[in-house]
């Protein structure tokens, strides 16, 4: 797996990606990227003109941009990764001619062949997408997507059992400098006040936990991963006699990455990337599938 | 009237909600009941805002009056801040009578000793309660009216409440002038904050129904042990499994209100423990962690965890300590020797 260059992707990290699957796009064009970008900016003008709720300054104009990232993919059977942006450059300050970026998002498949092996030549599988910025840009954006190559965009949800699997693999990474805690925030919404915990494990100790728990190198397991939350959900049992495994696991947070199970993620690691997006593309492939 | 002060007004007043404007305009008593007559409540509270403060220009209000508004307004928004708890400790045994007056002036000499620019205003309340608020400057800059601090001081009891601004800096200052206004001779922070200051002083002045040992395993006559069982859909339960949460929540928790906490916080540094046949962890060293929990009312939600099937009945320890042992941060060491299950919190 080609490592990735970390100043192409620097602009990746430490912001909140909401997540979505897309079904394979039909009949994209990888050589018509300006084309594409000419005809949504005039999608979203349009959109404007008719005064859908866009919440932005009245006399912002909207450019978009398309672009691919080459290094963004597990191997040769992934498609690039596409990255579109959108930037504002305000009609009152015409003389200061800088643009401002007000939303981006990109699609991704990394190591997705188990969707891309399969399909018929007209598809392109770029199932992960990630979007930062207003979420009216992003319905806008994801339409006219849609409508031009006949995909379908969902919100991506990640399950407690996902978050478990994230902050195993997550907790056991080799980190060169100080790493900040490992924290798992469950929730107990049903109970008359509802209840937040927040249980953060010093990054070395959770490791050194991970590292005894994990029997091959290089490979995970589902019961790995259980053994590893039972010990966690033992530790806690031991001091509060709660049974932490009844209660929501809503949210992880490592020095890799964190995950919310409303579907979003923040990746503060590059080295890492790659692993991330494997696990989040293979997500993707199981709500499409 | 100073420009400031009329701006600190004008703000302070925004920041009331309008249909109580009226209301803490006349508890503050500065404004004459004509001048409130006159006032218009009903047109936006920027323009109230500043008809009051044309209003106390006509007074010649000056930083005092201000301060005092800016009292009564935390006063009953309270609940806004978030409170510390500090207990005093006295050397000897010395009765003395609490005079308010010799109060406020050691305490005013005492921080004026050390920091001229400073604003210091006091008020009584029913309650024996002493407000306190400080605006603290620098040697070179005047006050800055926008992050005072607040004290509330119950002169009967050796305790005082402290929403600190941020400038922490100041807090020794404060202390120190607190014990020898109120001839103490130390002062500590307890571990307890929340910002619910009646919880706070229910909790250090054992307002709240505690909990008490009981030797009934039978209920009293005529009390409903039986909790009703709300969904209609549980036919056969384990009765006497309930019954027993039931009274060990009650025996544990107190039948009455609890004090209102949001958070507690648990640094432990215990050792990791496991079924051997796990073959995981076995270090000499702690397992560190942080817990933190957190709710709208936190005494409330951990008592119904035992019921809803979230925790084991009797709740441990470590969380049902929380009032009588008047704190919410802890530090958990694993207690040596004869109990290795029980844990040491100093």
């Amino acid at each position: 797996q080609e490592s990735v260059d970390p100043q192409k992707t620097a602009f990746l990290l430490r912001k909140s990606w909401t997540l979505y699957s897309v079904t394979p796009m039909y009949r994209f064009r990888r050589s018509c990227l300006r084309e594409y970008a000419r005809l949504l900016s005039a999608s979203i003008a349009a959109e404007k003109q008719k005064g859908l709720a866009v919440e932005v300054g009245t006399e912002l104009d909207v450019r978009v941009a398309l672009s691919s990232l080459a290094e963004l993919r597990g191997s040769e059977l992934d498609d690039a990764a596409l990255l579109v942006q959108l930037s504002s450059r305000s009609k009152a300050s015409s003389r200061n001619s800088e643009d401002k970026l007000v939303w981006s998002g990109w699609f991704c498949s990394m190591f997705g062949d188990d969707l891309s092996e399969n399909l018929p030549e007209d598809f392109t599988s770029l199932p992960l997408f990630l979007s930062h910025g207003a979420e009216s840009y992003t319905a806008l954006v994801g339409s006219w997507f849609q409508k031009t190559f006949d995909c379908c965009f969902r919100r991506l949800a990640i399950s407690p059992q996902n978050l478990s699997w994230m902050v195993a693999m997550w907790a056991g990474c080799k980190l060169d400098r100080a790493a900040s805690a490992v924290e798992l925030v469950f929730s107990v919404p049903r109970l008359a006040q509802p209840l937040d915990i927040s249980y953060a494990i010093h990054p070395e100790d959770a490791k050194a936990l991970w590292d005894t728990v994990q029997k091959t190198p290089g490979e995970i397991t589902q019961e790995e991963v259980d053994v590893f939350m039972d010990c966690l959900y033992a530790h806690f049992h031991r001091h509060f006699k709660i049974h932490l495994s009844a209660a929501k696991l809503v949210k992880v947070s490592t020095a890799v990455a964190s995950a919310h199970c409303d579907g979003t993620v923040k990746i503060l690691h590059s080295q890492y990337l790659p692993g991330v997006l494997m696990l989040l593309t293979e997500l993707a492939i199981s709500q499409i599938q | 009237m100073d420009e400031t002060v009329a701006e600190y007004i004008r703000r302070t007043v925004l920041k009331i909600p309008k249909d109580e404007i009226k209301m803490m305009l006349q508890k503050w008593g500065f404004l004459s009941e004509a001048q409130l007559q006159a006032l218009n409540f009903h047109q936006i509270k920027d323009n109230i805002s500043q008809e009051v403060v044309q209003l106390c220009e006509e007074n010649s209000a000056d930083i005092k009056q201000a301060a005092l508004l800016d009292i009564i307004y935390n006063h009953i928004y309270q609940d806004k801040r978030v409170w510390s708890v500090y207990q005093m400790k006295k050397s000897g045994e010395e009765l003395e009578c609490f005079d308010i007056t010799d109060f406020k002036k050691k305490f005013k000499r005492q921080i004026r000793s050390a920091l001229k620019n400073v604003t210091i205003t006091f008020k009584e309340y029913e309650d024996n309660a002493i407000w306190i608020r400080v605006a603290w400057g620098t040697p070179y800059k005047k006050p800055n009216q926008y992050k005072p601090s607040y004290v509330v001081y119950h002169s009967q009891t050796p305790y005082v409440f402290i929403s600190a601004s941020v400038i922490r800096s100041n807090m020794p200052l404060l202390c120190q002038a607190l014990i020898v206004a109120s001839n103490y001779h130390d002062i500590r922070e307890m571990e307890l904050r929340s910002h619910s200051l009646n919880s706070l002083k229910d909790i250090v002045f054992k307002r709240y129904s505690q909990n008490f040992q009981t030797n009934l395993t039978k209920p009293l006559q005529g009390e409903n042990v039986e909790p009703e069982i709300a969904d209609i859909r549980i036919v056969q339960e384990n009765r006497s499994e309930k019954e027993r949460i039931y009274r060990l929540n009650q025996e544990i928790f107190g039948s009455g209100p609890q004090p209102k906490l949001e958070f507690a916080q648990y640094r432990l540094e215990t050792m990791f423990k496991s079924d051997p046949k796990l073959d995981v962890l076995d270090k000499k060293e702690p397992f560190r962690c942080l817990v933190k929990f957190s709710s709208p009312h936190l005494l409330e939600s951990l008592k119904s965890l035992a019921p809803a099937g979230m925790a084991d009945a009797p709740l441990s320890p470590l969380l049902t300590c929380i009032p009588h042992k008047a704190r919410n941060y802890f530090k958990i060491r694993e207690k040596k020797g004869l109990f290795p299950e029980s844990f040491a919190s100093p």
